[in-house]
C-alpha cells in the first residue's frame, strides 16, 4: 500500500534521515521506533509531504506522492496526525472534528465517520463544545486522532501517540489504534516506547540516526537479544 | 446647543461609524486570518469608488445597483493581489515584515500613480442618484439617505459575514487557518485557496462600503488615504484581527467624531479619534475585542 524507497531527507543541510525504505501492507499495523533523534518524525513528515524529501520515493497504492503538496497527500487518503497534534485551540471540539470532513462536505453522509470516533472516544462526545485548547493532553490526542480519522484515510500515520499522556490513557489509546485497523484501516505509528507499540504491531522496524536498523515482525524484533537489551531494558 | 442638535449629531455619527465599520472590516479580518496589513485598503476603496463612477457615467448604473457588481470585481481584484503579490511577499527568507509592508505599500503608490494618470486627479461625483442629497426625517432627526442605506449595507454584510464565519464549512475553513495555517494540510485544505478566499472577502467588504461612499463623497486618486488612515485606527481600537471589533470600534470612531464636531471646530474634526486611539493604546493596546 505504501513504499518509502531510499528516501533521504535534510533540514537545513543536516541529513535526518538517508537511505530508509519502509513498507506498509494493507490491513497492518506497522511501528516504527527508536531513540530521540533517530530521524522517526522526518519519517511521517516526508510521506505526509510536510517536508520534502532530498531524494528516493514514495508510493501509495501505486502512485508517487513525494512531492506533492500536503493538503493533497491527505485527500488522497493519508491522515498525519503529527507530534504537537496542532489541533485548532480556539475552536470547539465539534468545530474540529467537522473539518476533518472538509474533504466531503458536499457530501450527505459526513456524519458517519463522526459515530465511529465517538465509539472510539466517549469523552470526545461529552465534550463537543468545549474548545480544543481546554481539553487534557490524553484528551487532544484523541481528538487529534479523531479529527484524522474524520478525513476517511485509508492509511492513519501517528507521531508518537502516547507523548504528555497519563499512562491509563497511553494504553486507551494503543487499544484504539486496534479497533481502527479493525474498522479496515492501516496504521503506521512512530514511538518510542517500544514495548507497548509492539504489542499491537504486526511489523516493525528500528530506526537509528537516520537509518533503518533492523526489520522484521513484531515478534521477531521483540525476541531479539539486542533488542530487548538496548531497547526494551530487558 | 439644543437636545436635537446634539441627538441629530450622534444619529448621523452612528451612520458614518457603521460606515467605517464596513471600510475596515475587510483589514481586520485579512490581518487576522495571516497577520499581514494592507496598506493599499485605502486605494482597493478607491477603485471601488471609481468603478461606481464609471458604472454610472458611462451606462447610467444606480450606485445601489452596481454596488454587488462592485464587490464582486473587487473580490476578484483581492483574490489576485494575493495570489501574484502576497502570496509570494510572505515566503520572502529574510525581513520578511519588511517585505510585507513594501509589498503592499507599493501596490498602494502604482495603484493611486495609475488613478492619476488615467482618471486625472480631477474630483468627480456623482450629480444624481436615487439617494444622493436627500434626507429622511424620523422624530424629529434628519437623516442623509444615502449613509443611512449605507449603515444599513453595513449592518447586513456584518450579518452576513457573521453568518458566512460560524455557519458555514469555508467559514469554518477560514477560522482554522487563522488558527494555525501550517495545520489546515492535515485536513486536506489547500491554506492558499483560503488565504485567497480571505483577500476576496476583504476587498469585497470594502468594495460595498466604496460603491455607497461613491454616493456622497468625491471620487479622486487620493480618497482612499483618508478613509484608510481612518480604518487603521478603527481596527486598532477595535482590536487588530477582530472582525466584531472592527464593527464595534466603526460605531466609537463615528460617534467620537460627532461629538468632536460638536465641541470643537470643524477643522479639528479629527482630533477627537485620535485623541481615543491613543487612550485605547496606553490603557488597552489590544484594543476593545483584541484577544491577543
Amino acid at each position: 500500500m505504501l513504499s518509502v524507497r531510499d528516501v533521504t531527507t535534510a533540514y537545513q543541510g543536516l541529513v535526518a534521515i538517508s537511505n530508509v525504505s519502509i513498507d506498509v501492507e494493507k490491513g497492518e499495523i506497522v511501528c516504527v521506533a527508536g531513540a530521540n533523534g533517530a530521524g522517526k518524525s522526518t519519517l511521517l513528515k516526508s510521506i505526509a509531504g510536510a517536508e520534502r524529501p532530498r531524494a528516493g520515493s514514495v508510493t501509495f497504492d501505486g502512485n508517487r506522492i513525494d512531492g506533492m503538496a500536503q493538503h493533497l497527500i491527505t485527500a488522497k487518503g493519508i491522515a498525519y496526525v503529527p507530534e504537537n497534534r496542532r489541533l485548532f485551540p480556539r475552536l470547539s471540539v465539534r468545530d474540529n472534528l467537522r473539518l476533518g470532513s472538509y474533504l466531503y462536505r458536499s457530501e450527505a453522509n459526513r456524519d458517519e465517520p463522526l459515530d465511529f470516533v465517538f465509539k472510539l472516544f466517549p469523552r470526545l462526545s461529552e465534550r463537543l463544545e468545549q474548545r480544543a485548547e481546554t481539553l487534557s493532553g490524553g484528551e487532544q490526542q484523541m481528538l487529534a486522532i479523531g479529527r484524522a480519522l474524520m478525513t476517511r484515510p485509508r492509511l492513519l500515520m501517528l507521531d508518537e501517540p502516547s507523548q504528555g499522556i497519563m499512562p491509563k490513557l497511553v494504553d486507551e489509546i494503543f487499544q484504539a489504534v486496534k479497533r481502527i485497523r479493525d474498522a479496515g484501516m492501516t496504521v503506521l505509528i512512530v514511538e518510542q516506547r517500544m514495548a507497548e507499540c509492539l504489542e499491537i504491531a504486526d511489523r516493525a522496524y528500528i530506526l537509528q540516526t537516520g537509518r533503518v536498523l533492523m526489520q522484521g515482525t513484531a515478534a521477531e524484533i521483540s525476541g531479539n537479544k539486542d533488542v530487548r537489551k538496548a531497547y526494551l531494558g530487558l | 446647543m439644543t437636545a436635537e442638535t446634539i441627538i441629530q449629531s450622534l444619529a448621523s455619527g452612528l451612520l458614518m461609524g457603521l460606515l467605517y465599520g464596513l471600510i475596515a472590516v475587510g483589514l481586520a479580518l485579512i490581518f487576522g486570518l495571516m497577520d499581514v496589513v494592507n496598506f493599499a485598503h485605502g486605494e482597493f476603496l478607491m477603485i471601488a469608488m471609481y468603478a461606481t463612477f464609471f458604472l454610472f457615467a458611462f451606462f447610467a448604473l444606480d450606485p445601489l445597483l452596481s454596488a454587488p457588481l462592485v464587490a464582486a470585481a473587487l473580490f476578484i481584484f483581492g483574490a489576485v493581489v494575493y495570489l501574484l503579490i502576497v502570496r509570494f511577499a510572505v515566503r520572502a527568507k529574510a525581513n520578511t515584515g519588511m517585505v510585507q509592508i513594501f509589498s503592499t505599500f507599493g501596490l498602494a503608490v502604482l495603484m493611486r500613480g495609475v488613478a492619476q494618470y488615467f482618471f486625472t486627479p480631477d474630483y468627480r461625483s456623482i450629480p444624481h442618484s436615487w439617494l444622493g442629497g436627500k434626507t429622511i426625517s424620523i422624530a424629529g432627526i434628519y437623516l442623509p439617505q444615502p449613509q443611512l442605506v449605507g449603515a444599513l449595507i453595513a449592518i447586513a454584510a456584518f450579518a452576513g459575514l457573521y453568518f458566512f464565519i460560524h455557519r458555514t464549512d469555508f467559514g469554518r475553513a477560514l477560522e482554522a487557518t487563522r488558527e494555525d495555517a501550517g495545520a489546515v494540510a492535515l485536513v486536506g485544505i489547500d491554506k492558499n485557496k483560503v488565504f485567497a478566499l480571505g483577500w476576496g472577502l476583504g476587498a469585497a467588504l470594502v468594495g460595498l462600503a466604496g460603491a455607497v461612499m461613491a454616493i456622497f463623497f468625491y471620487v479622486f486618486p487620493d480618497v482612499g488615504a483618508s478613509f484608510a488612515t481612518i480604518a487603521y485606527v478603527t481596527v486598532a481600537l477595535g482590536g487588530f484581527g477582530s472582525v466584531f471589533g472592527a464593527f464595534a470600534g466603526g460605531i466609537v470612531v463615528g460617534l467620537v467624531e460627532a461629538i468632536t464636531t460638536l465641541i470643537l471646530p470643524p477643522s479639528l474634526k479629527t482630533v477627537g479619534i485620535y485623541g481615543v486611539y491613543l487612550l485605547v493604546v496606553f490603557i488597552r493596546p489590544r484594543g476593545l475585542f483584541g484577544s491577543i
